[in-house]
């Protein structure tokens, strides 16, 4: 089943504007950062998927995946990590804290279409 | 055979006759038979020609339509770009906005955007990032006093310049223009390691900053520039009535 209703969580305004007009079939919730988007998820019960930047201000992406991975509720909903920490080390962190994909930025929009489908 | 009855006879020669027909309906048929088989051999090649030709149709189909969609990716990310640029008139979110493109867009990790100093040729550094593992020295300091040959030509007659090269490390030192005038450059020193190059799609954005970046900053500038003063105006007419 594609995913309806998607949680965008980055710092970035930029991205944002992406997601709007790449993921017009999609539902989408915008957040800035993890506490913000922590909050979000409590208001929408019926996210589908997260897509998380991970250097953000007042709490990072891996402690927003640490938190909702940690949670009996929210910890199925699959969580796609859009990062430009690109090394090896930060795909495996990002990986065994429970994304189930990770994607490096600057990234190719099909790619990321790819991955959203095949989740 | 000298001795046979005629009866015997005619019955002989009407079974050979029936044979001869038999043969001769028989050669009639192998012709026709042998046409057939000449014919389907045609048609399967020709079908098999139709299928070759249906396959390097799709297979072009196919890579237009990947060429399609890489186009379309690069008019996005143009379209976002300017959308993001023009989307304020707050100085800082348009300096951010320049940033989100460097790291988000191009995979800049390491980048600087300078601004002439109205009425010297000094520039400011604005906006930077990563500049803590700068080993030129060059844009550490508030101000760029010049020094790097790609960076000082880009400022000079406005083109954007590639590198790195024998002189320098900078990769891509994009003039800013308003109308005729170079009002700074972005100089981007350093890509993501897992971004190896520069392609034909980045060409597109950083001509794009050369050209909506500094106009974006610069009416940002303008209208905080106005407002600050109209304010102040405000205050100072206030003031006077409530005397």
């Amino acid at each position: 089943m594609q995913p309806r209703k998607i949680l965008v969580v980055d710092d970035s305004k930029l991205i944002h504007k992406m997601f709007e007009v790449l993921l017009r079939q999609y539902s989408l919730v915008h957040c800035l950062d993890g506490l913000e988007a922590l909050q979000a998820l409590g208001n929408h019960a019926d996210i589908d998927l997260i897509l998380l930047d991970i250097n953000m201000p007042r709490m990072s992406g891996l402690e927003f995946l640490n938190q909702i991975k940690a949670d009996n509720f929210f910890k199925e909903i699959p969580v796609v990590i859009i990062s430009t920490e690109g090394k090896e080390e930060d795909t495996v962190r990002g990986l065994e804290a429970g994304a189930a994909a990770y994607i490096k930025k600057p990234f190719g929009n099909q790619e990321l279409l790819e991955v959203i489908q095949r989740l | 055979m000298e001795n046979a009855a005629p009866g015997e006879l005619l019955t002989e020669l009407g079974a050979t006759l029936e044979r001869a027909k038999e043969i001769l309906a028989a050669l009639s048929i192998e012709p026709s038979k042998a046409a057939g088989a000449l014919q389907t051999n045609d048609r399967l090649e020709e079908l098999e020609t139709q299928i070759s030709a249906g396959e390097r149709d799709r297979e072009e189909l196919t890579a237009r339509m990947v060429e399609a969609e890489h186009q379309l990716g690069r008019l996005m990310n143009l379209y976002v770009a300017t959308f993001q640029l023009h989307a304020t008139l707050d100085p800082t979110e348009v300096q951010a906005t320049i940033a989100e493109i460097a790291v988000d867009l191009l995979g800049a990790e390491r980048f600087v955007l300078l601004l002439r100093s109205e009425g010297t040729n000094e520039c400011e550094v604005a906006l930077s990032r990563g500049l803590d593992q700068d080993p030129s020295g060059l844009y550490s300091r508030e101000k760029y006093l010049g020094g790097d040959p790609l960076v000082d030509a880009a400022l000079e007659d406005g083109v954007l310049r590639m590198g790195p090269d024998e002189f320098s490390d900078v990769i891509a030192a994009v003039p800013l223009r308003v109308q005729d005038a170079i009002v700074g450059v972005l100089v981007v020193l350093k890509l993501f390691d897992h971004k190896t190059i520069l392609r034909a799609e980045d060409r597109d954005l950083l001509d794009l900053l050369a050209a909506h970046a500094a106009s974006a900053l610069f009416a940002a500038r303008v209208y905080s520039n106005t407002d600050r003063k109209l304010r102040t105006l405000e205050s100072l007419v206030q003031l006077v009535r409530s005397t």
